[in-house]
Parts: structure tokens; sequence; C-alpha cells
């Protein structure tokens, strides 16, 4: 569990990098501190490993006060992957995943087997990669060299600055699959830190906006946060789109009404509502069928999406993460 | 004149390490650095052997003398070259600063401080040439006795062979460095 307590960071006289923030993130969640720059993000993430001390205020992990805690022992058991990657360019990829088990002392061969498990785990072909250098590799695979070394020593706590800005689109949208991947196996407590609020919904348990001049505007789920913005600063942040999105954080599941008729088109019960609205827009049907393990169970209609969009802000609508998880049990990128 | 860099170099680079985060140590040094490199070799000479006397002494501190504005200015920019993000990295995976000086720092700007040894040695090897006037001997001897001599082709048997000295040796480190740049 990380706890920030009306933690303040000042430079200078002008306005404070972050103003008073308190939050709490429980253990093996996902949080994410979102908003444009100059919103203290970073600044709040790094109060963590205490590469920034607060001006007032204080971090706890687990209760005890970063402050009281030795900044090299402390950094070496959090997990971090920083911004632009920041791989080693002289070592290869083996020797950078291997950096904070060989600061702690592991005995080489516990190091090479650690290695591979961790380079086959963010899904790299250790006998191929393992003595590439990071100018040898993709933006992608740079990305994901990052997080097999943050992960290296197994921390519980996982501070990510920013970590897939650096790569295209396409390959940010498949390392965000394969982090909600690993997630899901490893559950970390993890900071991530974006402006991107795509990518915050889509990753976080929860989200912190917080606005310029270090200010938390809100604190809630994806759903919380797109169904009721606590501020007009949220609500612009969020977007016009901010509706559709919340289609994509309920299921086809959330709008069933009476039953479908069995033709026409037709969507899996745990499909997103915007899967179910697209089919309903390509057809000239009144409703799709939603079928659960292959049989009809119900339909899904207009009047029953805006139904559904009534009742999620009051908080039934959990993340959609949950849906995801129950969506593909066996392990594949959801495809959100 | 490998002597003059063996002593020259450790404590440029050290001062390098130790000037890179203190901009104002760093203008201090490199500009002391930048004197003794601009006063002429012959004037150098002439100051040192007051103090030393003739013969070798003289020579090697000249030289290293000479050697250590390249590598400490080099040291400095090598150092400020590294990416930062390279060096957030080592702090924030828990390295202390002297870890993160030894397996982060100084390996990534190790081409700019051979780069910077590159031209010590090269520099040197003129010099060397002149530290026959203090009685240091040297193929700079083979120069004046051709020239008081009228003998042409002494003159010019012995500058081709320091020339060949000076290529050879910045060939030499020319290949360290393009060496330890694609390591990188």
């Amino acid at each position: 569990m990380i706890r920030w307590e009306e933690a303040t960071k000042r430079y200078g006289a002008g306005p404070p990098a972050l103003d008073g923030l308190s939050l709490e993130v429980p253990a093996g969640e996902t949080c994410v501190l979102v908003g444009p720059s100059g919103g203290g993000k970073t600044t709040a993430l790094k109060m963590v490993n205490r590469l920034v001390e607060p001006t007032s205020g204080r971090v706890l992990i687990d209760g005890a006060d970063v402050a009281g805690a030795d900044p090299v022992t402390l950094r070496r058991g959090i997990g971090y992957v920083i911004q632009q990657v920041g791989l080693f360019p002289h070592l290869d990829v083996a020797a950078n995943v291997a950096t904070v088990p060989r600061l702690l002392g592991w005995d080489r061969r516990r190091i090479g087997a650690r290695v591979d498990e961790l380079l086959d785990l963010v899904g790299l072909d250790a006998a191929t990669y393992r003595h590439r250098r990071p100018d040898e590799l993709s933006g992608g695979q740079r990305q994901r060299v990052g997080v097999a070394r943050a992960l290296a020593a197994d921390p519980p706590i996982l501070l990510m600055d920013e970590p897939f800005g650096a790569v295209d689109p396409v390959t940010r949208a498949r390392l965000q699959d394969e982090f909600l991947r690993l997630q899901r196996a490893l559950r970390r407590t993890v900071v991530l830190v974006t402006h991107d609020i795509d990518e915050a919904l889509r990753l976080g348990d929860r989200l912190a906006v917080l606005a310029a001049g270090g200010r938390l505007e809100q604190y809630g789920t994806p759903a919380e946060v797109l169904g009721r913005p606590a501020t007009d600063f949220v609500a612009g942040f969020v977007g016009a789109g901010r509706t559709l999105r919340r289609l994509d954080l309920l299921s086809a599941a959330d709008a069933l009404v009476a039953p479908g008729a069995g033709d026409g088109p037709s969507v899996d019960a745990a499909a997103s509502l915007t899967e179910a609205l697209s089919a309903l827009l390509t057809s000239d049907a009144a409703l799709v069928t939603v079928r659960r393990d292959g049989a009809p169970a119900g339909a899904v209609t207009l009047d029953s999406i805006r139904a559904a969009l009534r009742r999620a802000p009051e908080g039934e609508a959990q993340p959609g993460l949950e849906h995801e998880g129950a969506a593909d049990g066996d392990g594949e990128g959801g495809d959100r | 004149m490998a002597l003059a860099l063996a002593l020259a170099v450790p404590p440029a680079v050290a001062l390098g390490v130790a000037a890179a985060r203190r901009p104002r140590l760093a203008a201090l040094a490199v500009g002391t650095a930048g004197v003794i490199f601009t006063v002429p070799s012959l004037a150098l000479f002439a100051l040192l052997v007051g103090p030393l006397g003739l013969g070798t002494a003289p020579a090697v501190t000249a030289l290293a003398l000479y050697s250590v504005l390249p590598v400490l200015r080099n040291t400095v920019v090598g150092l400020h070259e590294v990416p930062p993000e390279a060096v957030e990295a080592a702090r924030g995976m828990g390295m202390t600063e002297a870890q993160a000086l030894w397996r982060v720092r100084l390996p990534l700007a190790l081409p700019v401080v051979v780069g910077g040894i590159r031209v010590a040695a090269v520099t040197a090897v003129g010099v060397a040439t002149v530290a026959a006037l203090v009685a240091a001997g040297g193929l700079g001897d083979s120069i004046f006795a051709g020239l008081r001599a009228d003998d042409t082709t002494e003159v010019l048997a012995a500058t081709a062979v320091i020339a060949g000295l000076a290529l050879t040796v910045d060939a030499g480190l020319a290949l360290a460095e393009r060496t330890l740049r694609r390591g990188r």
C-alpha cells in the first residue's frame, strides 16, 4: 500500500509542483496519475522512491514513512520504469535486466536464470535477445526490456513514468495489452504516470486526475471519473467522447433486456457496449442478440444502452478490467 | 612521453569527474589548464629548467602539463553527454553515486575521454621533439644536430620518423576510440 499524505513540492517561489496530494493506493492495484504537463504527476511518482523529497507532507509505504528509509535500499526494492526507458546503452539486454540483482549480490547462475525468465515473461526470446545491445532493438522491444529490468528483483511496487510514451500507437496498444496481462498475473502495486486519458482509463484500477499547479481534481475508478467528473476540469480533460468511452467500460450484460430473437446481429455477453452499439448501427435490426456460451441470453437495444449509461454512474459499473478478466481468463490479451 | 601521459591522465580524469557536476570548478580547472596549454613549449621548458634542471624531469613535467587540458576537458564533456535518463535509471534502481559513476557514467564517457588522450598523445609527440633543447635526448637531438651540421637528410629522416610516430600513436588511439564507441 502506498499513501501520500498532504505531500507538497515547491521549487522556488512559484506555484507548487505538487500541492497537498493525499492519496492511497491499495496493494495489488494500478493507480494511474493522469493530467496535463505541469500537474506534478512525475513529482508525485518520484516521491515514492525518494528521487524527489517532499517540501512538506510525507509518503508512506505499508505504513512506514519513506523518509526514514535508506534511499539506496528503498530503491532496490521498488521497480522503476522511466520515461525514454533509460536502458544502459553500453550493456547488453541481459546485463541491463540484471542491474538490480547484481546490486543485490545474487550469484551468477540465479541471475542468468532470472534474466531468461523475465525476457520470456515480457515476450522476448531469451536466446535471441539476451546479448543484443539496446540500439539493436525496436522501440517496443526496449520498452519490454525496461519492464523486465524493473521486475528483476521481484519488487512488490512498480513505478512507471510514461512507460509506453516513446512508441508508435500500434506497439503502444500491444504493450498496454501485455501490461494488463502481466498485472493480472503478478498483482503488483503499480503507480503509472501518463498524460493520455485513454491509456489511463484502460490501465488503471483507479485514476488520480491532477491539474496544473499539482492539484488533485478527482480520484476514482475509470467508471466514476467518466460517469461523474468531479470538476469542470476533469470533464474537460476526459473530453467530449466520454459517453462513448463509458460504453467501453460496460459490457453487453449490463444492458440486457428481454430475450433476443436468435437471428440477426449478435454479440457475446462479455463484449463491450461499444461492440454491441456498433453491431446495432451497422445492421437494420432494432436489437442485438446477446449470447452467453453461444446460447441467446437476451438482447441489447438503443433504449437499454441509454438505461445502462444512466444506471452506471451510481457505481455499479466497476472497472472495466474486471469484465475483461472474466472474458479472457486463459490469459490472452484483451481486445478492447 | 608514455610516462608523462601516465602521470597526467589519472589526475586529469579525476579532476574531470569532480568538475562535471560543479560548473564553477569546471570553468576554473579547464581555464587554468587552457592557460598552460597555450604557453609555447619553448617558454614552458625555459620556465621548468629553473626549478628542475636539465634532462628528463622538465621534459616529462611539461608533457604532463600539456596533457591535462585535453583529457580534463574531454572528461567533463564526456560525462555531460551521458544520457540523463541512463543516470536517472541508475539512481532510481538503487545505485550509489560511486556505483553510478563506475558502472554507468564513466563507461559511457570513455570514448570521449580516450579522444582527449589521443589529442594529448599527439601533442606530446610534437612537444617531446623540442625537449631535446633541455637535454632530454630523443629524436629531437637528431633534428637539431642535423640543423647544426646543415645535413638536410638527417633532419628529414628524423622528422619523418617523428611524424610516423605521431601518426601511429594517433591511429592506435583512434582505433581504441572507435571500438569503444561501437561498444556502447
